[in-house]
Formats: structure tokens, C-alpha cells, sequence
């Protein structure tokens, strides 16, 4: 009694004295936005299993194609596998966020090997190749590393393109994505520092530097946060997948997917969600109609990450040109959906004519925390026309085939 | 020695199960006490914790991004495999409850401190820890110490940055409150 009395007092003139004299901190950035209605919310995000996890103790049988396709392992201990990039003699390149090295898999003497052949980077989430050299993103800079393929076990120092590409160094969406434009640009994504915020004069972006002068564009703003792109292999036009916001509720607001037909055009973040939700806070006193909407709506929170046109010669016609897109979520739902690769079907002038599910099995329990045992990241269209999917989760690739 | 010995013997078993967790985990008493459940104040407790959250910090040493003088060079010699089995049998035990006693100032204003930081935010309202995320309840005083300072100075591995900016506004005060609540619960 007495103690709880004391204890009372003391806690009283503590939080006064604190309250006082420090403002409360920040919350970490995947909770900065989170309404006072949802401050009782569990819902977190997830962590990959950086040791990576053996295929032989995880479900791999729930895994589902469409008749005729196959999926099966096609390497695993690669440390959370994150962005693909193929070399011209077969390489595999594999990402990542928080493990600071890139990895290599190869094929030698009939057996497949995991090498690390970049080591000490700085989120390297973004990985491109092109012409013999592999770029690499990390999070302040882009690094050229030439003829990387010949020297596996020891490549060349790198060559910097361009650094300053982290201008809050805070938590939140610091990793980039890369791609080599049809124009011989690198296109990457500067994300938002936060969940729902102000981004600075080169954040929510992508952008896309010259690697010979090393001068930077803005390609295209009011993207919260971009992690895959593609070119449409008629009309050349970029396309990109982007995550919404959190915190809205479980239906809001969409995921989606964006096709750019002009440079430095706005798709509305902070302001504006999936082309016709205006931000409950950002979006007071502006109208949706001032930015440009997105050409299909994926589904709240499924975090669509890495997405290629099919251009190769294994599957059945009718997929030639359709999009392959990962899904790495949902986490900020009560009921979680996602966690699959889906087709995106488009027309030879861009225009989006269905979408469905291509990859089905990671989702097992929608109610469960978490909710599934492995997460696509990236796809990759194979010298051989099969399509590779990463997995950061467990640190697996798989690889779908098609046979008549 | 008794690293390399363990490095070696470690290295020889592949699967992911207790029983091998447990065989490979032997050599890890002398420190971390028996069954992960320390003794020392300056060494953690691991029994208990959450698996990936174990087999993560496992990754961090072998890798070379979180440094310590033993874990680094025991880590160095580890498969992936072996990662998953220690982390699996540590995490089956049970932790026993903490000897630390909190004092009664701080057993009331350390909840308020966990909730104002954040901390709850992430190890949950009991700091019982999830997944990735370590259990903090219980926790032996001299490691948390240190582990708070080495986030604020920006020295302790921090994969995805959360805790060293948590760490920041802490001031030395809220730092030895945070730290003499949390090592307390879950004392009988």
C-alpha cells in the first residue's frame, strides 16, 4: 500500500518533469500515421528469416500454376533474396536489403552454387545488368562493377555513377530499386521517409541518372514508395508498382499499378491515394483530379513489388507482353490477402484488360501472425522464356516452366 | 578452443531439429548459462527468445555486421543450418524468471517510459518480443545497458535502423530506469 502510494507520487512528478522537458519521440516510420482509432492495432510488419530456411521443411507442395506450368525449387541459401538481374552468360544475380552483400548463382560442373561476390554495401536492394557491367544500387549510391561476370570470386573495385541518393538518411523506404531504360538511363525510386509525410524535393520519386555524366531527372513524383519497373516492350512506355499508404483500414487504400506516358507527371502522394482518395490529412483542401490515376488497382496493402513483361518464347502466346507481378504482403490487415505473383494481361497499346492470380500457396492462414511461409519479391524472365521468383522470406528462388 | 570445438562439431549436422540444436548448443552454456538462461548480468538470457529473432542476431555475427569478441569468432565457423538449429532448441526452453529485483520508483515509471519510447511499439505491451523482434522482459540488467548505449552511440548492429533512432532521445536517467524495470519482469 505504502509503495504503491510512494510509487504514485514518484510516477506523477516523473511524467510531468518528462513531459515537461522532451516532446514525445517518434514512433518508428511503419507506425508514423497510425491513427489514435488504431492505436490498439497488433498488426506489425515482418522480417525476413536472414539464415534462410531449408525447402524441404516448408510447404512447397501448396505451391499452384495454372495447368500446364510447373514450379519447383531452383536454389536456395541465398540470403534473403530480394532483386534479379541476368548476366549474359547465365549469371544470376541476387539483392538484398539488410544483408550487405550481393550474391551470384551459378551453374558449375552440373551443380548450382550460391557465391557472394559483393560484400559490405549498404542496402543493395537494387541490382541491374547491362552491356557486361552490373550496376548496383545501395542506399546513398549507384556503383558500375565492369565485366563482373568473368570475376565472380573477384571482382573489380566499382566504379561510383552517382551518390547524395539519401537525402534524410532516416529509416523508411531507403532502398532503391534499378533498371536500365530503353534510353540507356538507370531508373530507380527514391521512396517516402515515412508511412504518410512530406516527402523532400527528390523523395516519393523515381528518378533516372545518365551513367555517363552522371546528371539526375525527375522521371515521375507523388510515388510513395516504387520497388519494380518495367518497359512495355511495343510501346516503350515505363510502368511501375506502388505502395499505398498503411493504417487506413483493411480496403484502403489499393495498391497500384501506374504506366507513364509523359515525363514529370504527379500520381498525387501525399495527397491523393490509388487516383480517387483523397489523404484524410494531406489531402484537405485538394482534389484527386490534379494527378494522374493508375491503370489498375491491385488490392489494398499486397505490397506489389517486382514486375517484368513476358517477352519469352517458352509459355503459351497469349502470355507474350502480359506482366508477372510479386506480391511481398499484406501486413497492415486484419484479414491478410496476397502473397502471390499475379498475370497482368495488357494490350498491345498499354491498356490493362484482366488480372489474375499466377502463383498461389504462400497465403496458408489469413488469420495467422504471419500469415504465410514465404514472400515473393522479384521476377525474372529466363534466357529460356521460365520465369524465376525470388523469395526474401526464406531465402529460396523458384522457377516456373511451361510444357504442352 | 572450446570455440573452434564447437564450430567443428557444429559443423557436421545439418537438419533442422531440437535434438541437434541441442547437441550443437552445448558449448554455448559456458556463457550463456545452462539451457540459453544466463547467469552473468553482462550475458544474455537466449532461452526462450523467439527463433528468428535468434537465428537473425546468429546471421548478424556470422556476417560480421554486429561484433563481439566470443559471438563473432563462434558465429564465424556456422551453416545456415546450424543457425536454424539453435536458434529452434533455444527458443523451445523456458526462461527462467529474472533474480534482478526493480526498484518500486521504477517498476512504475519504466512502463511509462516503454510506452512514451516506443518500445511497445514493436516487443509488445508485455516486451515479450515476436518473430524477428527479441523478448526484453527479464533480461539480464548489464546486457540491456549496453545494448541501449551501443544504440544511441550508433555503434550496436541495427539492421533496419528502428533502434538506434529509438535510442536517441533516451537520456541517461530513462536509459537506467528502462533497464532496471525490464530486467525485473516476470520476477516471481
Amino acid at each position: 500500500m505504502r509503495v504503491a502510494a510512494v510509487a504514485a507520487a514518484v510516477l506523477a512528478a516523473f511524467t510531468t518533469a518528462q513531459a515537461q522537458d522532451k516532446p514525445p519521440a517518434a514512433p518508428p516510420s511503419w507506425q508514423q500515421g497510425k491513427p489514435p482509432a488504431m492505436a490498439e492495432s497488433t498488426l506489425h510488419p515482418f522480417a525476413p528469416h536472414l539464415a534462410g530456411r531449408p525447402a524441404k521443411d516448408l510447404p512447397t507442395d501448396k505451391l499452384k500454376v495454372p495447368a500446364g506450368f510447373k514450379v519447383e525449387v531452383w536454389a536456395e541459401g541465398v540470403p534473403e533474396a530480394r532483386s534479379l538481374a541476368r548476366g549474359e552468360k547465365g549469371t544470376v544475380f541476387v539483392s538484398n536489403r539488410l544483408s550487405k552483400n550481393v550474391y551470384a548463382v551459378v551453374d558449375q560442373n552440373g551443380k548450382r552454387e550460391v557465391k557472394t561476390v559483393l560484400k559490405g554495401l549498404n542496402a543493395p536492394n537494387g541490382i541491374v545488368f547491362n552491356k557486361g557491367s552490373l550496376y548496383v544500387a545501395e542506399r546513398d549510391k549507384i556503383t558500375r562493377y565492369d565485366g563482373i561476370e568473368d570475376k565472380l570470386d573477384n571482382p573489380d573495385e566499382g566504379k561510383v555513377v552517382i551518390d547524395g541518393l539519401d537525402p534524410s538518411q532516416q529509416p523508411g523506404h531507403f532502398w532503391k530499386f534499378l533498371a536500365m531504360g530503353p534510353d540507356g538511363k538507370l531508373y530507380f525510386n527514391i521512396g517516402a521517409p515515412g508511412n504518410i509525410v512530406m516527402p523532400n524535393y527528390m523523395q516519393a520519386s523515381i528518378m533516372r541518372v545518365d551513367p555517363n555524366k552522371g546528371v539526375l531527372e525527375n522521371v515521375v513524383l507523388g510515388v510513395r514508395n516504387s520497388v519494380g519497373f518495367d518497359w512495355h516492350p511495343k510501346t516503350k512506355e515505363l510502368w511501375f508498382t506502388n505502395h499505398a499508404r498503411d493504417w487506413l483500414g483493411d480496403n484502403s487504400p489499393n495498391d497500384t499499378l501506374h504506366r507513364v506516358a509523359r515525363k514529370g507527371v504527379h500520381f498525387g502522394y501525399p495527397f491523393c491515394h490509388q487516383g480517387d482518395t483523397l489523404d484524410p490529412d494531406y489531402g484537405k483542401n485538394r482534389s484527386c483530379s490534379e494527378f494522374t490515376p493508375p491503370v489498375l488497382k491491385l488490392g489494398a496493402h499486397i505490397a506489389p513489388m517486382g514486375m517484368r513483361f513476358y517477352t519469352g518464347k517458352m509459355f503459351p502466346a497469349e502470355y507474350q507482353n502480359n506482366i508477372f507481378l510479386a506480391q511481398h504482403g499484406s501486413w497492415n490487415r486484419t484479414t491478410k490477402q496476397g502473397y502471390n505473383v499475379i498475370r497482368v494481361v495488357v494490350d498491345e497499346k498499354g491498356k490493362v484488360i484482366k488480372s489474375e492470380p499466377f502463383l498461389q500457396g504462400f497465403l496458408v492462414d489469413e488469420k495467422g501472425d504471419p500469415p504465410m511461409w514465404g514472400r515473393p519479391v522479384d521476377v525474372l524472365v529466363m534466357r529460356d522464356g521460365a520465369l524465376l521468383v525470388s523469395d526474401d522470406y526464406n531465402g529460396i528462388l523458384y522457377r516456373i516452366s511451361y510444357a504442352k | 578452443m572450446a570455440v573452434a570445438a564447437l564450430a567443428l562439431c557444429a559443423a557436421t549436422v545439418a537438419d533442422a531439429d531440437l535434438e541437434a540444436g541441442r547437441r550443437k548448443a552445448e558449448l554455448c552454456a559456458a556463457c550463456h548459462g545452462p539451457a540459453g538462461n544466463s547467469v552473468n548480468p553482462a550475458v544474455p538470457s537466449i532461452a526462450g527468445q523467439p527463433a528468428q529473432f535468434l537465428s537473425t542476431e546468429l546471421f548478424l555475427f556470422r556476417q560480421g555486421m554486429r561484433k563481439d569478441p566470443q559471438m563473432s569468432a563462434i558465429a564465424a565457423g556456422l551453416s545456415n543450418g546450424d543457425l536454424n538449429d539453435l536458434a529452434e532448441y533455444f527458443s523451445s526452453e523456458k526462461l527462467a524468471p529474472p533474480k534482478h529485483r526493480t526498484a518500486p520508483e521504477n517498476a512504475a515509471a519504466g512502463p511509462v517510459l516503454a510506452k512514451k519510447y516506443n518500445c511497445v511499439e514493436c516487443h509488445g505491451r508485455q516486451l515479450l518480443g515476436q518473430q524477428h523482434i527479441p523478448r526484453l522482459a527479464g533480461q539480464q540488467p548489464d546486457y540491456l545497458l549496453a545494448q541501449l548505449k551501443g544504440f544511441k552511440a550508433g555503434t550496436r548492429a541495427d539492421i533496419d535502423g528502428y533502434m538506434t533512432q529509438m535510442a536517441q532521445p533516451l537520456s541517461d536517467k530513462d536509459i537506467e530506469v528502462l533497464v532496471d524495470y525490464i530486467a525485473g519482469l516476470g520476477a516471481p
